[in-house]
């Protein structure tokens, strides 16, 4: 039973990753039809920046959260207006291709900038240390971390359903052909989109930065899982993209704990299973997909 | 919304392409491009040649799907590197002559390509390139674990290259280059076998309209997929001659970065025009050898700046913009002459 | 317009083919000539490694720095005696592509005439070129990869391993761990070729310390998410959890285990590989306390001290294990030239074979002549606390020295047949 509970607050911890990173690959998709290759460059940028944020001007994980998705955001909108605007009008399949060469690219600028050993990173203290919960020892940090992760989740979803702003985005995001109907002018809220979902990553890079490596490679797999949590929870749909990434958190420590060798295999044996049944994915909707 | 084949080159273009001009210039371009192939080993190192050629076949594989399918697969790392290992097991264990090594492994490919591909062709666009890459990233996995089996990253090291005792190809890159050099042809025969089939048809009016092609009676999905089984193997056949070129299968042959180091190639070189990915192969294997000998440490930002500017400002790739010159200009002099 | 452009093109066109005549004239390419044909006035040492991945730090250009540093001190010693008066240092970047490794250790033979191939990390990379040597009957001093198959199965007449591999790594951290009381331990290990070699002999030495491993738990690979892991190996109270986990993976897992909270409950950590250049880009405070096993440490005497300042002056950094041992490698390689009086391969092995050495980076060295393993004085070592740093770079104290016989493994265990 301890155990279990401390399974599951790791796998809520590295679900939170996944949720807030694929929460900015769900609004970014929705709303502008790419599939951004670059999120998992971008989540490291976020870790790397409060990194040398913190080296620098000695700005702590509190300033760090707030600074760096604002940066963050932006960075994606200068990425959308100088790249990604350009191949709006095409095949969504040009701007996969362009966000895959534009990792490569940050990839090494990061590691010729910043070295390929890894930042360090300094947590403040009151994150340190754990709490005693039903004679279990349950760290801080992670539980910091699935907070910070529900909360944002939370306020996007409020941003989605009670503003006007957000209406629109979500129309465009889970039913465009109902958008495009009323005559809704999604064009405006392309460049801020693109640039909140890069800040999300961002926000997800900054939360891993205590707790994971901080080098240029630290995005590269974990684009891999993050395709795996948009298809498992359905890409047109930002329930999915969280509810998603929270599940494939929990897959990843459960299986750690009981079946440590298939642990990495069954996020994607989990991802056939939900191709064959459902291919629109557990909260996808099969015309929110080209 | 255009799909991103015909994007790449008009649908005009693409009906040029597969009636391929006038038979003279077939003939031209045929002659051309074998005297290249023949030539290559003396111009360039002989290892280097046998890579291009190699990495070409595999674009050519790619393009099939991808220019003629319109499905863009970033998981195609698991037939290469699947057929590298399954090639070098066979060559090992049995002892057999290259050639049949690697047509066992171009056949484990297709094997392997059946599920993969049963899965991922339910769903097209971005969400097959999801699929397929999350695919082949879990053999990634499955090959590092299966250590026993593959060597693990040690690789699959001592991959003979046994050749009816023909001592000059089992030893010399430059004579292997040339008893290799028939698989590669032979799979590029064939992929021009295929799209210029019936077959082929068949694939370009689904990737065009699929909803027509459905009504018409064709059974979609599985067109896609036996076009997805071919691509494998013929990257299979491609992958099986880089295992035994080189004499060993390392992991990285699995890994999504070479799924995306040939979409790289057949993008520059054109996406739907079959050849353009043996121009784009030639280019990068090329670059890479040049830049690992040059003291200049950032192969990511040269080959990521390269994508970055082909798919803003000439997505018709090398061979798709050659083409559309020689064809504006032929059009524009017939329509003098009328 | 359309005229000239046609010109432009013919234009274009001879120049192409000029072009490759020129290229032909110059005999580029052709069949290659047969191997051990290359100049007697002129040594050629190869660097072949990681210029822009992970190894960078560790290895990468700096060794060539190293490896001049060698040429120079070997000219500076033998003036006018020197057998060879061109020596030069060549570099390529495999970018830890085993695939490119492969083609450029040819292209180094064959090409650029290389006499010997140094450094090479990653272990399929480093078993491809061992291949390429044993084919071209070339030198190749193996410095960066772990693997024992270098001096096991896959060893050869032409491959020298230098420096360290996973059989030393295991038994020094494993024997002395356990023999200076942590008896208990847990063992978490990536599961692929390195961990479950490291495994293997981890488990030998702790029982030949007397200690027992309770428990092991597989991890994939890569990966960034040990919490469970560490979590389950803490709750079978171990005295000790052992990692074999590198680079990038292990720095996540020292963070994690940092946060597990089992410091505090004193479960110690030993860790199978690590490098100094770990430590200098994550800060000390991070493995404080983290005992390992070196090859060799810069502040470990006068000796090793005044190379690392040299080494210092030249690149700004001090020296890991890797760059002294390229350092070390180049000029025992240049002695044995010396030696021999001319840089055939054949004749250079012999030299080597058996030779005892003691330099700045071999103490009570010897290259045995079964395996061609260099065996050495190796160092356990603990990780200082921010305290105890007085300088940058300082972040070893060494707690005991392993002695070269007992440090790697014994040749009758090899495997090897040359």
């Amino acid at each position: 039973m301890n155990a279990v509970l401390q399974y599951t607050v790791q796998g809520l911890a590295a679900g939170s990753f996944y949720a807030l990173a694929a929460l900015g690959l769900a609004v970014i998709f929705g709303v502008l039809g790419v599939v951004n290759f670059a999120h998992g460059a971008f989540y490291m940028l976020g870790a790397v920046a409060a990194a040398v944020l913190l080296d620098t001007l000695g700005l702590s994980l509190w300033g760090a959260l707030i600074v760096v998705p604002l940066l963050m955001l932006v960075f994606g909108m200068l990425v959308e207006r100088l790249l990604v605007q350009w191949l709006l009008p095409l095949d969504p399949l040009y701007n996969l291709l362009l966000t895959f060469g534009l990792t490569l690219l940050l990839v090494d600028l990061v590691k010729r900038r910043y070295g390929v050993s890894g930042l360090p990173y300094e947590r403040p203290d009151v994150l340190t240390g754990r709490v005693q919960l039903g004679g279990v020892g349950l760290p801080i940090y992670q539980l910091f971390v699935i907070g910070v992760a529900l909360l944002v989740c939370l306020g996007v979803w409020l941003l989605m359903t009670r503003t006007r702003v957000g209406m629109i985005v979500r129309a465009a995001t889970e039913r465009p052909e109902l958008a495009g109907a009323l005559g809704i002018n999604v064009g405006r809220w392309v460049t801020p989109v693109f640039g909140f979902g890069v800040a999300l990553a961002g926000l997800a890079g900054v939360l891993a930065a205590p707790f994971r490596a901080i080098t240029a490679e630290m995005g590269s797999d974990f684009i891999i899982i993050l395709f795996a949590v948009v298809v498992i929870g359905g890409l047109g749909s930002i329930v999915g993209a969280v509810v998603g990434g929270f599940l494939v958190g929990l897959v990843e420590a459960f299986g750690q704990a009981y079946a440590p060798t298939f642990a990495q295999v069954l996020i994607f044996v989990l991802m056939a299973v939900v191709v064959l049944a459902r291919p629109a994915g557990l909260f996808g909707r099969e015309e929110a997909t080209a | 919304m255009t799909s991103i084949a015909t994007a790449g080159a008009s649908v005009s273009e693409q009906h040029a392409a597969i009636a391929g001009g006038r038979p003279w210039q077939r003939w031209v371009l045929l002659a051309v491009g074998l005297t290249v192939a023949l030539a290559l080993p003396w111009f360039v190192y002989p290892p280097v040649a046998m890579d291009i050629a190699a990495w070409a076949l595999f674009a050519v594989a790619l393009d099939l799907l991808l220019g003629y399918c319109g499905l863009l697969s970033f998981g195609h790392a698991a037939f290469w590197g699947g057929s590298a290992y399954a090639t070098g097991l066979i060559a090992i264990h049995f002892g057999v002559p290259f050639p049949v090594a690697v047509l066992g492994g171009a056949l484990f490919a297709m094997l392997l390509a059946v599920p993969i591909g049963y899965l991922s062709v339910k769903r097209s666009g971005i969400y097959f390139a999801m699929v397929t890459l999350a695919f082949a990233q879990m053999l990634f996995f499955i090959a590092n674990q299966a250590s026993s089996l593959t060597g693990g990253e040690n690789g699959l090291q001592g991959v003979p290259r046994s050749f009816f005792g023909i001592e000059a190809v089992e030893t010399d890159a430059f004579f292997f280059y040339y008893a290799a050099l028939p698989i590669i042809l032979l799979g590029m025969w064939a992929a021009w076998r295929i799209v210029h089939s019936p077959f082929g048809r068949v694939l370009v009016a689904i990737r065009d309209n699929a909803p027509r092609a459905r009504a018409l009676g064709y059974d979609v999905e599985r067109y896609k997929l036996m076009a997805f089984v071919l691509s494998a193997g013929l990257s299979g056949l491609a992958g099986g001659v880089f295992a035994v070129s080189h004499g060993f299968v390392a992991l990285p042959e699995l890994h999504w970065a070479t799924s995306g180091e040939v979409v790289l190639m057949t993008v520059l070189g054109g996406i739907g025009t079959l050849w353009g990915g043996v121009i784009g192969a030639a280019l990068i294997v090329m670059l890479a050898d040049y830049l690992a000998s040059s003291g200049f440490d950032g192969i990511g930002i040269v080959t990521g700046a390269v994508f970055v500017t082909v798919v803003l400002l000439f997505r018709r790739g090398i061979w798709g913009t050659a083409r559309h010159l020689y064809l504006r200009r032929r059009s524009a002099s017939r329509a003098r002459r009328s | 317009m359309n005229k000239r452009r046609r010109t432009g093109s013919t234009t274009l066109l001879a120049g192409l083919t000029a072009g490759v005549l020129v290229t032909a004239g110059c005999g580029a390419g052709g069949p290659s000539a047969g191997g051990g044909d290359f100049t007697d006035d002129k040594v050629v040492l190869a660097l072949l490694n990681d210029a822009s991945g992970v190894y960078k730090d560790v290895s990468g250009p700096n060794s060539k720095i190293a490896i001049q540093m060698a040429i120079d001190d070997y000219q500076e010693k033998y003036g006018d005696d020197a057998v060879v008066d061109d020596i030069e240092v060549t570099s390529a970047d495999h970018q830890n592509e085993p695939d490119i490794a492969n083609t450029k250790a040819q292209e180094l033979y064959d090409r650029e005439g290389a006499d010997v191939i140094l450094d090479v990390p990653t272990s399929s990379a480093a078993l491809a070129v061992a291949t390429q040597a044993k084919n071209k009957k070339k030198l190749y001093m193996n410095i960066g990869a772990g693997t024992t198959e270098l001096t096991g199965a896959q060893c050869n007449k032409y491959t020298f391993h230098y420096a360290y591999d996973t059989w030393m790594l295991a038994n020094g951290t494993g024997t002395v761990v356990t023999e200076e009381g942590d008896k208990n331990w847990q063992l978490i290990y990536p599961d692929y070729a390195f961990g479950q070699d490291m495994v293997k002999s981890f488990t030998g030495a702790i029982e030949t310390g007397g200690g027992t491993v309770a428990g092991t738990i597989a991890t994939p690979f890569p990966n960034d998410n040990f919490a469970t892991y560490i979590t389950k190996a803490g709750a079978a109270n171990p005295q000790v959890i052992g990692t074999m986990h590198a680079g990038g993976d292990l720095i996540n897992f020292v963070k994690q285990y940092n946060e597990s909270g089992l410091k505090e409950k004193g479960i110690d950590l030993a860790v199978g590989l690590m490098f100094i250049s770990d430590i200098h880009s994550l800060g000390v405070e991070a493995f404080e306390g983290t005992i390992f096993t070196d090859a060799w440490y810069w502040n470990l005497d006068e000796k090793s001290r005044e190379w690392a300042d040299r080494f210092l002056e030249e690149t700004g950094d001090r020296p890991t294990y890797a760059h002294a041992g390229n350092y070390s490698a180049a000029l025992q390689y240049l002695e044995a030239v010396q030696a021999a009086g001319t840089d055939d391969a054949d004749k250079v092995v012999e030299e080597l074979e058996g030779k005892k050495i003691d330099d700045m980076f071999l103490r009570n060295g010897e290259i045995r002549a079964e395996d061609h393993r260099v065996v050495h004085d190796v160092y356990l070592a603990r990780v200082k606390g921010p305290d105890d740093v007085t300088e940058d770079w300082d972040y070893e104290e060494i707690i005991k020295t392993i002695p070269a016989e007992e440090a790697f493994r014994p040749a009758a265990e090899s495997g090897c047949s040359m």
